[in-house]
């Protein structure tokens, strides 16, 4: 624990280079999208990329603002669209989903965790006191005669008590199911988007599993 | 007074994690830590399911290294039903190749991803350049057909999933004894061949070559620095065969010392008697180390650094001819440089693909002898699997009862044996970047998150057990020191 | 006797008396279904077929058709409800497809994809539901249960033609229970019927599971849809 005589800076607040004029004056034409994993394996995300040779021809429509594989830490400007996985499992899980809703026009629910809690949400169970032995009490691995230690400090988030869906917390205007959802499925969605039309899934890209 | 620099979240990696830099009034760093964020809880709530679940489940845990998970999983399950020596009975060569396939396709796929998307942009662009340049976008407006040749490259390695895992990810292919389908002989033709937007074989592995090619490139243009950056004594390890070698599938545990000297080697099954794992407040994953040597000197690397200092060879000839001059540039030492991580990684990815295409072209893959069922009082009802996921070592232990359930699940996952090395490279970089400027700059801090790139890490799969806040109550004075607690 | 009845606009011309559910599908409408089996009584405890006949909301498998019934399958009130219906089943128990042995061969699973559920529009539960395991093969996983009572009614001792599975407690404490010693007299192939015969992921196999690679699975193979019409094609 650190004392209240400290300022804390953010790497995003410190100078950074600027990105070249041409290239941003081209993306800043294009539909602004952000995404986020919250409580999620990253999956989705990963099966975003399995639209393979389209995610060139995609990109030259859209431009990614925040998002892990970019190196942008907060949604620098309103964005047309936020894709969200994972579900919420704890407070800074509900902030960042707060300050995606109020940045983006459409909230995508993308796969199972975001959409209903997905595997994290078996631990909604669970009772949270039991699983506190579980991991960092009676490990096989604790270490002999050490007092055990459960992780608390200011600079972890604290757990919410279930794992929620989305859209439990903030309003989601579509869902993609599935673990992961197919890059197809994701793909037709973003496509129906980015081209004015309503939002359809076919049955034959909707799985569950 | 001391300012604290935050790098929240950490970006181009996997999971959730921050950094934490505290600076006195002179510039000096006087702590820095890597806290990882997240939490799920799976070591518990898989007590009381299906045991036969467990690696479809498990795998959920990741979606980059999934196979490896489910793999670790698949082996411990083997272990569970009495596959092994005291049965005689073992896995048919057809179902241990179908799991090596998809575990050597996942590390092609999984290495190409993060070497190209994760860490390539600060090689092409430097690390203090426009954050929004340094990642996949950036790369395409520099060089489209480059990235065209990564995306098959890795749409190869993931169409290989599919043949194997029925989709890209969290597919289902092993069962205990086995895997329950193998390829067909269109499947193996697809794939050597090539087809409509599918690479062949060959162009596979022209194409894997890349990585290592641009390394050279770089690495000769910025020498000092990049030897100069982050260089981190630890202990390696990783899954050696009977010659020592690195096997990625099975083995027995190797530990490796800064002179190559082996310092412990033995069955991974009896890891309990080796390892422990020290508990911190500030982060949510543990601290494996070798408990006879403490902390401090027990702390090992695992991953692609480790497995080239380990491994005397590696079993396919360009992998091998990239090995000797990787291990000629340290002379009989180890290499502790943190960015050689990524040089091994470039070479990792030219042995998965050969061994993908050697696998392809052994018509044990197509058999259908797939599943082996020991008898009933084969039954050990506990088991250990590791393996080499792309990140390290990966170790999966249950007990399951008679009734079908599991009872037990411990995870040691490959990033969490790197916690201590990751927190020692992230002090080194800060001392180095950060220490004595007066101005710090975002691409400084970057700087800290191109070191912890290098390990790849997959925080998502490093905190997949539970735990709780305590209520602790602390009253300090106004110099901080603690007048009283109280915890529930 | 030949009747005319009229299902969304379209007259049809059939037998009188067959149940509701065939007729539709043989004229080429498919009712979703999560209880009935062709040839066993009728259950009706799922709820799943509802359709309006002559304006009123009845489940499709306990009508018997007679001249002139006018139906509405697809009318658009009507088909939000049997949606809202897979939804409730789907929040109410725990239905994780990604880890299921039942994923692509599971009734409610593809009726939920007919159905084009994406979410549920109730509140998940997360009930706390424990699994039996007492029997020797069966395991019974109770998280995925929708009460649908098709194991209660079909699967009978063969000896005695007692219940094997039954209910026990009411409304949100309800749960489906095994009788161990009968259950452990099932000869093997009756325990494969249960366990196909179950639409969901309760009742399976001990030490069985995901012996169908995804693209091999009942509903990979075939959509719940054509099955259901192609059983009844001419």
């Amino acid at each position: 624990m650190t004392t209240s005589y400290t300022k804390s800076i953010a790497s995003h607040e410190l100078p950074a280079t600027r990105l070249d004029p041409e290239l941003a004056a081209k993306r800043a034409e294009k539909i602004k999208v952000s995404m986020i994993s919250l409580c999620g394996c990253w999956g989705c995300t990963l099966s975003f990329l399995d639209v393979d040779e389209r995610l060139l021809a995609l990109l030259d429509k859209i431009t990614i603002l925040r998002c892990s594989l970019t190196d942008v830490k907060r949604i620098p400007e309103r964005c047309a669209i936020g894709f969200i996985e994972g579900g919420v499992a704890n407070e800074k899980n509900i902030q960042t989903l707060k300050h995606f809703r109020e940045n983006c026009d459409i909230l995508i629910s993308v796969g199972a965790c975001a959409i209903w809690g997905g595997v994290p949400a078996m631990r909604n169970m669970v009772e949270l006191k039991d699983c506190l032995s579980e991991a960092y009490v009676n490990s096989p691995t604790a270490v002999p005669g050490a007092e055990p230690v459960v992780p608390f400090d200011k600079e972890i988030p604290i757990l919410t008590t279930k794992v929620y869906p989305c859209h439990e917390v903030v309003k989601m205007d579509y869902f993609i199911p599935g673990c992961p959802p197919s890059a197809d499925a994701i793909f037709k969605v973003f496509d129906d988007l980015i081209n004015g039309r309503p939002v359809d899934l076919p049955v034959s890209l909707n799985q569950f599993d | 007074m001391t300012t604290t620099l935050v790098i929240d979240p950490i970006t181009r990696i996997e999971g959730h994690g921050k950094v934490v830099i505290e600076v006195d009034d002179d510039h000096n760093v006087v702590d820095a830590k890597l806290h990882v964020v997240e939490f799920r809880g799976y070591e518990k709530f898989i007590q009381g399911h299906p045991f036969w679940e467990a690696p479809i489940l498990m795998q959920r845990i990741c979606g980059i290294c999934f196979v490896s998970h489910h793999l670790g999983g698949a082996k411990a399950l083997d272990d569970i039903v009495g596959v092994g020596p005291a049965s005689g009975v073992y896995l048919t060569p057809t179902a241990e190749k179908i799991r090596r396939l998809g575990h050597y396709a996942q590390m092609l796929q999984s290495h190409v991803t993060a070497y190209f998307y994760l860490v390539f942009p600060e090689m092409l662009f430097g690390i203090d350049a426009a954050p929004e340049q340094r990642n996949i976008l950036g790369l395409i407006e520099a060089d489209p057909d480059l990235v065209k040749r990564v995306v098959m490259l890795r749409k190869w390695g993931q169409e290989v999933l599919v043949a194997v895992f029925g989709k890209r990810m969290h597919g289902i292919s092993s069962i205990p004894g086995g895997v329950n389908k193998s390829l067909t002989a269109a499947d193996v033709d697809r794939f050597l061949h090539g087809a409509d937007g599918l690479p062949s074989v060959d162009r596979v592995i022209e194409d894997a070559q890349l990585g290592l090619e641009l390394f050279y490139d770089f690495h000769k243009k910025h020498r000092s620095e990049v030897d100069g950056f982050a260089n981190v004594p630890a202990l390696n390890m990783c899954l050696v065969d009977a010659d020592g070698n690195v096997d990625y599938y099975d083995g027995r545990l190797k530990v490796v010392d800064d002179d190559k000297n082996v310092v412990r080697e033995f069955d991974y099954r009896d890891y309990l008697d080796h390892f422990s794992e020290a508990v911190e407040p500030w982060s949510y994953m543990k601290f494996p180390y070798l408990t006879e040597l403490g902390r401090d000197a027990g702390s090992v690397r695992v991953g692609p650094l480790a497995r080239l200092n380990v491994t005397h060879t590696l079993s396919t000839p360009l992998a091998q001819q990239a090995l000797e001059k990787f291990h000629a540039y340290t002379g009989s030492r180890a290499n502790n440089m943190t960015l050689h991580t990524n040089w091994a990684r470039t070479i990792e990815i030219i042995h998965a693909a050969e061994v993908v295409r050697d696998l392809l072209l052994d018509p044990d893959v197509q058999k259908d002898d797939l599943v082996v069922t020991p008898s009933a009082d084969a039954w050990t009802g506990e088991g250990v699997g590791v393996v080499e996921a792309p990140r390290g070592s990966l170790l999966h232990h249950y007990r399951a009862d008679r009734d079908g359930s599991v009872t037990f699940a411990n995870l040691i996952v490959a990033t969490t044996q790197n916690n201590e090395v990751l927190n020692r490279t992230i002090r080194s970089v800060a001392d180095d970047y950060l220490g004595g400027q007066a101005q710090i700059t975002e691409g400084m801090m970057n700087a800290i998150e191109v070191g912890i790139r290098a390990y790849d890490p997959c925080l998502s799969c490093a905190t997949h057990a539970l735990g709780q806040m305590p209520l602790m109550v602390v009253v300090v004075d106004p110099r901080g020191r603690v007048l009283s607690e109280r915890v529930r | 006797m030949t009747i005319q009845i009229e299902i969304d606009g379209i007259a049809v011309t059939t037998e009188e008396g067959g149940n509701l559910v065939d007729v539709a599908a043989e004229s080429g409408v498919y009712i979703p279904t999560l209880c009935y089996l062709k040839a066993k009584p009728v259950l009706g405890t799922c709820r799943a077929c509802s359709v309006k006949v002559n304006g009123q909301v009845v489940p499709a498998c306990t009508v018997k058709v007679t001249d002139g019934m006018r139906v509405e399958v697809n009318e658009p009130e009507t088909a939000d409800m049997r949606k809202a219906l897979v939804e409730i089943l789907f929040s109410e128990g725990n239905h994780n497809c990604p880890s299921c042995e039942k994923s692509g061969r599971c009734t409610l699973q593809a009726v939920g994809y007919e159905v084009g559920m994406m979410v549920s529009r109730f509140p998940y539960q997360f009930p706390e539901r424990v699994p039996d395991r007492a029997s020797e093969t069966i395991w019974l996983e109770r998280d995925r249960c929708i009460f649908c009572q098709r194991c209660v009614e079909f699967i009978r001792d063969r000896e005695t033609g007692k219940k094997i599975f039954s209910i026990s407690g009411r409304g949100t404490t309800a749960r489906i229970e095994i009788d161990p010693e009968l259950a452990n007299k099932m000869p093997p192939e009756q325990v494969r019927e249960a366990v196909d015969i179950c639409p969901v992921g309760t009742i399976i196999e001990k030490r069985v599971g995901y012996d169908d690679p995804i693209g091999r699975r009942l509903y990979d193979v075939e959509s719940i849809r054509d099955r259901a019409l192609e059983r009844h094609a001419e």
